[in-house]
C-alpha cells in the first residue's frame, strides 16, 4: 500500500493513503505529487508537504480572500502572490465589485498540472476577464509596481524554505505596504502556531514594520496538520478589522455569494487568538 | 597508500567465473565495477542479524549509486545523507526524505534548507554554534548530539575532526532543550574499518550512562541512540570472525534500557562486498628484475580508496600458471604515485588479461578522480 507521510517535522508525521496517484514530478530539485485520497479527494503535495486538498480548500481559500475583502468593502484592484492552483483567483472572482485581479506566480507548470488535476480549484477562474496572469518571481513583481496600484494584497506562498522564503522578507512586506493604497490591506499565509510558533513571532517581527496595525486571524484547515492556522494582516487602519458582524453580513449580502466556511460571525470571531499566540507577539 | 603492504591474491578462477568477467568487459568494456545486488542483499540481512533491534542507515557517501540505493530501500534500510547531492539521490528515486537522518556535524544554512526540503529533519550537531544554525526551524528539527569516542583500531579515525566530549554532552543536551530544541538523543562514530569491538562497545557503554545522566535532569529524555559505521569487511581475508566482533557489541546495546531507539550508520560493510572491480591490463614492461603490468584503472580511479581510504584490496588473477615472477601492477596515468600494488608473485599475465579487485564498493567509486581525463570505471548492475 503506498502511502504519503509529511516531512515537516521530525517528531510527528501525518499520513495520507495514495489510492491513485496522477502526477508525480520527475525533476531531482523538487519533488510534486498529485494523488487521489478516498476521504480528501485530489490532494497536491510538495516537497513531502501538503499544499492542498480538494476537501478542505475552502476553508483556506475563503478565509484567505473574503476576510479581506469583505473588511475592506471596497476593493476594485487585487493582487495574489503565488495561489497557482487558482483557488484563491476563483474566490476573489465571486466578488463582483473587484475589477482587475493580478496574480503573480513563479511556476508556470503549477498552473498547467492544477488546470489539468486540480480543475475543481480554479473551477474556471483562469478564464475571467478580470484576469491579469503574470508569471514572475513575486519579489521581483512587488519591487517594480508603481506605489498604491492595490486595495487588496493575498500573499498565498509555499513553505518558508525554498523560493517562498522571500515572500516572508522584511524587504517583501515593506513592498508590498508600498503598492496598496492607504486604505488596503495584505493577508498572508502564516502556518499553523502550534507546531511553528516561531513564524507568527518573526511575521510580527518582520510586517509589523511596515504596517499601522498588524495582526492575525486563524482558522483550522485539518490538513494543515496542528489546529489552527494562522493567516498574517497587515493594514494601516485599525477599524477594517473591528467592523461588526452586520456590516459584513450586508457586504457579503451584496456581493452576492454563498460560502462554505466563511460567515460574518466567524469572519469577526477568527481575530481572537489563543493565548499562546498572544504571548509569542507580544 | 601502501603498495607494498600485504595483500591477498587468488590466483586462477573457475571455468563460470572467468566466462563471467570476459563477458562483463565483452559487453560494457573496461575498467568496470560490477555491483552484485545479491551481495548487497546478503550483507544487509548479515547486519540485521548480527544487530537485531538496529535501524540501519546506509552512509550513502560509501558508494552513491542508484542501484545500490534502491536495492537496499526495497529492504526497509533507511539512509544517512551528509550534503544535498545525496538527498538528490533519493528524491530521484522517490525515496521519502522520513527515512534519512541527516550526519554531517557541519553544515552551512543553506544545507540545512537543503535537507528540509528533501524531507530529513533529524541533525547532528556536536557544538553550540552549529545548533544556533538551525534556530530558525527548531521546533521543527530533531537533533541528535556527536559525541566523540576515540578509536585506536580504526582505519580511518572519525573521532579527530569531529565530536563534543564526553564530558559536554550533558551541558550541550541541556542547553538545546532550553532553547527549544528537540534533542533526541547521542551518537557516535568511532572510524570506519573499526576491526576491533572494544572501541564501539565502551562507546555504547559511554553513552548509555550519559543518557542516563542527562535524563536525569532533561525535560524531554533522550531516547535515540545512533552508533554510527566503521564496522569492517575482511580485507586481509583471513577468515576474520565476524560473530565474534559482533557479539560483545551486541551485548552491550542489550545492557542498554529497552526504550531506546537504535539506530546505525554502516557504510563500508553493506556495500564494500557488494561491489568488484574489473580491469585489463594494457600493457607491460620489464624494469629491473620486475615485471611491470599498467592497467586501465588506478589509484587516480576506482583504486583511490588505497589513498584516502588505507584501504589493501585483495587481488584476483584468472591465470594459475606457473613460474610467478615479482611483479608490480600500476594504474593508466602518468604519475608515479599511481602504484596498485608492489611486491607481488604473479604468472606471466598478457595484454587484455583481467585483473580483478575484490570488496571494492567502500570509498572506491566514490573518492575517484577525473585525472588525466581519464573515465571512470563504468558501474555496471548484475543480480
Ligand atoms: C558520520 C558517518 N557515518 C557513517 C559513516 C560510514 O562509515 P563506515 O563506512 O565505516 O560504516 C561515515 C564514514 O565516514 C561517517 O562519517
Amino acid at each position: 500500500m503506498k502511502v504519503f507521510e509529511e516531512t515537516l517535522y521530525d517528531s510527528v508525521s501525518q499520513c495520507f493513503r495514495i489510492d491513485k496517484l496522477y502526477y508525480e514530478s520527475k525533476t531531482e530539485h523538487q519533488h510534486l505529487m498529485i494523488f487521489h485520497n478516498a476521504f480528501l479527494g485530489r490532494v497536491m503535495t510538495l516537497d513531502g508537504i501538503v499544499q492542498t486538498t480538494e476537501r478542505d480548500e475552502f476553508i483556506y481559500h475563503e478565509m484567505m480572500a473574503h476576510v479581506p475583502l469583505l473588511a475592506h468593502g471596497g476593493a476594485r484592484d487585487v493582487l495574489i502572490i503565488g495561489g497557482g492552483d487558482g483557488a484563491m483567483l476563483r474566490e476573489v472572482c465571486r466578488h463582483p465589485a473587484v475589477e482587475r485581479i493580478v496574480m503573480v506566480e513563479i511556476d508556470r507548470q503549477v498552473i498547467d498540472l492544477a488546470k489539468e488535476y486540480l480543475p475543481n480549484h480554479s473551477a474556471g477562474a483562469f478564464e475571467d476577464p478580470r484576469l491579469e496572469l503574470v508569471i514572475s518571481d513575486g519579489m521581483a513583481f512587488v519591487k517594480e509596481c508603481e506605489a498604491d496600484r492595490f486595495d487588496v494584497i493575498i500573499s498565498d506562498s509555499t513553505d518558508p524554505i525554498g523560493p517562498g522564503e522571500v515572500l516572508f522578507s522584511d524587504d517583501f512586506y515593506r513592498e508590498c505596504r508600498r503598492i496598496l493604497r492607504p486604505d488596503g490591506v495584505m493577508t498572508t499565509q502564516n502556518g499553523v502556531p502550534f507546531f511553528q510558533l516561531d513564524e507568527v513571532r518573526d511575521t510580527r517581527e518582520r510586517m509589523g514594520r511596515h504596517f499601522r496595525d498588524q495582526t492575525f486571524y486563524a482558522a483550522a484547515v485539518p490538513t494543515y496538520h496542528g489546529g489552527i492556522m494562522t493567516f498574517g494582516w497587515g493594514s494601516d487602519d485599525p477599524a477594517l478589522r473591528q467592523l461588526p458582524v452586520e456590516t459584513l453580513a450586508g457586504r457579503l449580502a451584496e456581493a452576492g455569494f454563498t460560502t462554505r466556511y466563511y460567515t460574518p460571525e466567524i469572519h469577526v470571531a477568527s481575530f481572537a487568538l489563543p493565548r499562546y499566540v498572544l504571548d509569542a507577539i507580544q | 597508500m601502501n603498495p607494498q603492504a600485504k595483500r591477498p591474491v587468488r590466483y586462477g578462477a573457475t571455468p563460470e567465473e572467468a566466462a563471467f568477467y570476459r563477458d562483463l568487459v565483452a559487453r560494457h568494456g573496461s575498467p568496470l565495477l560490477v555491483v552484485s545486488r545479491e551481495a548487497l542483499r546478503r550483507q544487509y540481512q548479515s547486519l540485521q542479524h548480527q544487530l537485531p533491534g538496529v535501524s540501519l542507515y546506509y552512509a550513502i557517501k560509501a558508494f552513491p549509486h542508484p542501484a545500490v540505493v534502491e536495492t537496499l530501500a526495497e529492504l526497509g534500510c533507511h539512509f544517512d545523507v551528509a550534503s544535498e547531492g545525496e538527498l538528490e539521490l533519493l528524491r530521484a528515486l522517490r525515496i521519502s526524505g522520513r527515512k534519512t537522518i541527516h550526519t554531517h556535524p557541519v553544515k552551512k544554512v543553506d544545507q540545512i534548507k537543503a535537507a528540509l526540503r528533501g524531507g530529513s529533519t533529524t541533525f547532528v550537531v556536536d557544538n553550540l554554534d552549529e545548533l544556533k544554525k538551525l534556530t530558525p526551524w527548531r521546533h521543527r528539527v530533531g537533533v541528535l548530539l556527536r559525541v566523540a569516542f576515540r578509536s585506536p583500531s580504526a582505519a580511518v579515525d572519525l573521532s579527530r575532526k569531529f565530536g563534543c566530549l564526553p564530558e559536554q554532552a550533558k551541558a550541550l543536551a541541556l542547553e538545546g532543550q532550553a532553547a527549544g530544541f528537540q534533542v533526541r538523543g547521542l551518537s557516535f562514530h568511532v572510524g570506519s574499518q573499526s576491526t576491533d569491538p572494544a572501541t564501539h562497545v565502551a562507546a555504547i557503554e559511554a553513552c548509555g550512562r550519559l543518557i542516563g545522566e542527562i535524563n536525569r535532569e532533561a525535560r524531554h529524555p533522550l531516547a535515540t541512540l545512533d552508533i554510527g559505521g566503521g564496522f569492517p569487511v575482511d580485507y586481509a581475508q583471513a577468515g576474520f570472525d565476524f560473530d565474534a566482533y559482533f557479539a560483545p557489541i551486541r551485548e552491550a546495546l542489550a545492557a542498554l534500557t529497552d526504550d531506546l531507539h537504535l539506530i546505525a550508520e554502516p557504510g563500508r560493510y553493506l556495500v564494500a562486498p557488494a561491489v568488484r572491480a574489473v580491469s585489463t591490463v594494457i600493457g607491460k614492461a620489464r624494469r629491473g628484475d620486475r615485471q611491470w603490468y599498467y592497467l586501465d584503472d588506478g589509484i587516480y580511479g576506482s583504486y583511490s580508496g588505497q589513498l584516502f581510504d588505507h584501504a589493501v584490496y585483495p587481488l584476483q588473477v584468472l591465470r594459475d600458471d606457473r613460474p610467478r615472477h615479482p611483479a608490480v601492477l600500476a594504474g593508466p596515468t602518468c604519475d608515479s604515485i599511481d602504484v596498485i600494488a608492489e611486491g607481488l608473485e604473479l604468472p606471466e599475465l598478457e595484454e587484455g588479461d583481467l585483473v580483478i579487485g575484490h570488496l571494492m564498493g567502500a570509498y572506491t567509486a566514490a573518492t575517484s578522480t577525473r585525472f588525466n581525463s581519464l573515465n571512470a570505471a563504468k558501474v555496471v548492475v548484475v543480480e
